[in-house]
């Protein structure tokens, strides 16, 4: 087998890893604190997808640059969903929280269609085709940007929880709710703030991918499918564990192209997925239930 | 609780609803029909197309070649045979599914469809064909190539598009062409294919081809990735490495962005891209987006006729209708279907589906704006004068006007370029 055919492949997996992981990050976050599982993540990136294409076609500005702006978007989409739909499902049966959420996500995709309309949409951006060339090994530079930004907003995010008193409520809350009720934590703010997070991230992650791939109003699914795998495998609630996962499913993806055909290749992340939950359920980072 | 009040003077609330809904059942028998049976009956036609889901660009296009035709029958006067009848067309969306493709034929019957057309994938085409075999409704196929579909003699299916047997004819053709006018000489090819219905079929027709005519070309590297993929950097990178001379895809419009980009950014050395048929590389939406790194693919695709008086209308509507978008192997044909449709109903005097088939199986439908003879259905319903051309994307500063027939030479509108320049070689 070719050396360089296989490092270059690592790489590319490891880079999309990244923005895995940011996506991944959303979806653990919000379970590790309210354990609800949001069904509509991935059409919640499709949504920041087609807006940062608005505003780069409307405006000129490079999704790089907008990503902050519709990060914040979707932070405030993010509270609002928290605080209208999903902080009324918190302690009904898992069962009706999903059809709650899996509305949500019919409702966003439903939305892209009707605002953008279903065709895919590829705009030029600065940076779409340029590529950094080391030896045999070639870098796609807005992976490369992608995978730096999504580690940044990841570490960030970790920070911001580890050592900000907000942070600490949403981990005290995520910890003991009653716990943090009784010592008078305005708890509906602290979730709607976490869904915000969630949101934030994946709508970052929207933005980052828009020079990496044409956006389509259909094709949030696989992306929550992605995230799942990712969470199950680094463990449910772990952030540390979305980071890590992400990077595995990225490399693991890109590898399995080698010697397994393409259309084949999300057998590799399933696979990895069924052998965690066969031998450690909890995965990789996961606390023992 | 106990009634109180008086009994009001006029007219009170009960009383009126009553009336009034008794009029109306009243005026909904008697009154209606009549004004209904006063005007030309409308013929229901069922439009089934990938509007959403994987194929949006082809879907939507479609659809509009679709309801252009409607439009222009409808425009002169409708089915004069049938009192100037007005077509109505349903418009369905299969979002690429067969199961979905199916149930929303099975809805367009009902609602009283004596027709159906569409539906861009193989996959879909077969459901739907299995369907109006058992319902007894013709089902006319604007596009939708593999072999199968007809194979099995269904009566009720005909398909104006060539099948995959006429595509690898014609690639066979200008190959030979391509090979012998710039002397060259292609030993390694790579092929890739989206892994649907049609996807594999025209792949893996391509590669017995590829055997069956002993063509010096070994084949190096053999890829095939989900439809909607949405990264192929590790499948180019595999490509890059297998170092093809050409690289012949069967692709769509989204894989085909993918492709080329990667392509670039690997700098993947190539003499061509030459498509054995498939969407992807001629799509306005791709030209666009794409720009200079469109420029030089060779697609073997049944295309429009640019001579032809029936197309240069046709596209002049359409390009009036939908700014920026110009008829294509998939609107042509999906314009194409409604027309021949429309003929069938004029000679048939009847929606009476026996007859509207018997009228279909004796098309001889000569307005045909692509490129091929006037459309003749034989006894499997195949079209046996559809063909393919080959159409390159050349610089052209108009962007509508990119996309050229560079082969056969009789309806040439420029000449072709092979090899190509390099993807990062073209300023």
């Amino acid at each position: 087998m070719d050396l360089t055919l296989v490092l270059q492949l690592a790489l590319q997996g490891f880079l999309m890893g990244g923005v895995y992981s940011l996506i991944a990050l959303g979806l653990s976050l919000i379970f590790g604190v309210m354990k609800v599982i949001n069904f509509a993540h991935g059409e919640m990136m499709v949504f920041a997808m087609f807006l940062s294409i608005t505003v780069l076609l409307g405006w000129g500005v490079d999704p790089y640059l907008s990503l902050v702006a519709v990060a914040a978007f979707m932070f405030g989409i993010g509270y609002l969903v928290q605080r209208v739909f999903v902080n009324r499902i918190l302690d009904l049966p898992e069962a009706m929280q999903v059809l709650v959420l899996v509305g949500l996500a019919i409702i966003f995709e439903n939305g892209t269609l009707m605002i953008w309309g279903g065709s895919d949409i590829s705009p030029k951006t600065s940076l779409a085709l340029s590529a950094l060339r080391w030896g045999g090994i070639t870098v796609d530079v807005p992976r490369l940007i992608a995978f730096v930004l999504a580690i940044i907003i990841t570490l960030a995010v970790l920070v911001f929880l580890k050592k900000t008193t907000i942070g600490k409520a949403i981990r005290a809350a995520a910890d003991n709710r009653y716990g943090a009720l009784i010592i008078g934590t305005h708890i509906n703010r602290l979730y709607g703030i976490c869904f915000g997070i969630g949101a934030a991230c994946v709508g970052a992650a929207g933005a980052l991918l828009v020079p990496l791939m044409p956006a389509k109003a259909t094709m949030g699914a696989p992306y929550t499918m992605i995230s799942f795998v990712i969470v199950i495998l680094g463990g449910m609630g772990s952030l540390i564990g979305a980071l890590a996962g992400g990077l595995i499913i990225g490399v693991a993806e890109s590898l399995g192209t080698v010697f397994l055909p393409s259309s084949m290749k999300q057998m590799v992340s399933f696979t990895i997925m069924v052998v965690i939950l066969l031998l450690r359920p909890q995965g990789l980072f996961g606390a023992k239930s | 609780m106990k009634e109180t009040q008086p009994e009001p003077q006029g007219i009170d609330r009960r009383t009126f609803l009553k009336t009034t809904a008794a009029a109306g059942a009243a005026a909904a028998i008697t009154g209606f029909p009549a004004v209904v049976r006063s005007q030309p009956k409308e013929i229901i036609i069922g439009s089934n197309q990938p509007v959403t889901g994987p194929l949006p660009d082809i879907g939507i296009a479609m659809q509009r070649g679709n309801k252009l035709a409607a439009d222009e029958i409808n425009a002169r006067g409708g089915i004069k045979s049938l009192g100037g009848a007005k077509i109505k067309l349903l418009l369905g969306d299969n979002e690429a599914k067969e199961e979905v493709g199916r149930t929303v034929a099975e809805r367009q019957i009902k609602e009283g469809a004596v027709v159906l057309v569409g539906p861009f994938l193989s996959g879909v085409a077969m459901a739907v064909a299995t369907l109006a075999e058992q319902r007894n409704i013709p089902f006319v196929i604007d596009v939708a190539a593999l072999d199968a579909i007809t194979a099995k003699g269904y009566k009720n299916v005909f398909r104006c598009f060539p099948k995959v047997e006429y595509f690898m004819k014609s690639l066979g053709v200008y190959l030979d062409q391509i090979i012998k006018e710039k002397k060259v000489t292609i030993k390694r090819i790579a092929v890739t294919n989206a892994g649907d219905a049609f996807g594999r079929g025209q792949a893996a027709a391509f590669v017995k081809f590829v055997k069956d005519q002993k063509l010096p070309f070994e084949i190096v590297e053999h890829i095939e990735y989900p439809l909607g993929v949405k990264d192929l950097s590790a499948e180019v990178t595999k490509i890059k490495a297998a170092k093809p001379d050409v690289l012949f895809p069967v692709s769509r419009p989204g894989d085909a962005k993918l492709l080329i980009r990667e392509l670039y950014k690997q700098r993947v050395e190539l003499m061509g891209i030459i498509s054995p048929g498939s969407p992807g590389w001629y799509e306005p939406e791709f030209v666009r987006d794409m720009d200079k790194l469109a420029y030089y693919v060779l697609d073997n695709v049944p295309w429009v006729n640019p001579k032809s008086p029936v197309f240069k209308e046709a596209d002049k509507q359409f390009q009036k209708q939908y700014p920026g978008k110009y008829l294509d192997t998939n609107s042509g044909y999906a314009y194409l279907g409604v027309l021949v449709i429309a003929d069938a109903l004029e000679r048939a005097k009847s929606t009476d589906p026996a007859a509207l088939r018997e009228a279909l199986r004796k098309t001889n439908f000569k307005e045909n704006p692509m490129v091929g003879g006037p459309v003749v259905f034989d006894e499997k319903g195949d079209n046996i004068n559809a063909t393919a051309a080959m159409v390159q994307v050349l610089p052209d500063p108009k962007i509508d006007d990119r996309v050229k027939v560079v082969l056969p030479k009789e309806a040439a509108e420029a000449p072709y370029v092979f090899p190509w320049r390099q993807l990062w070689d073209r300023g």
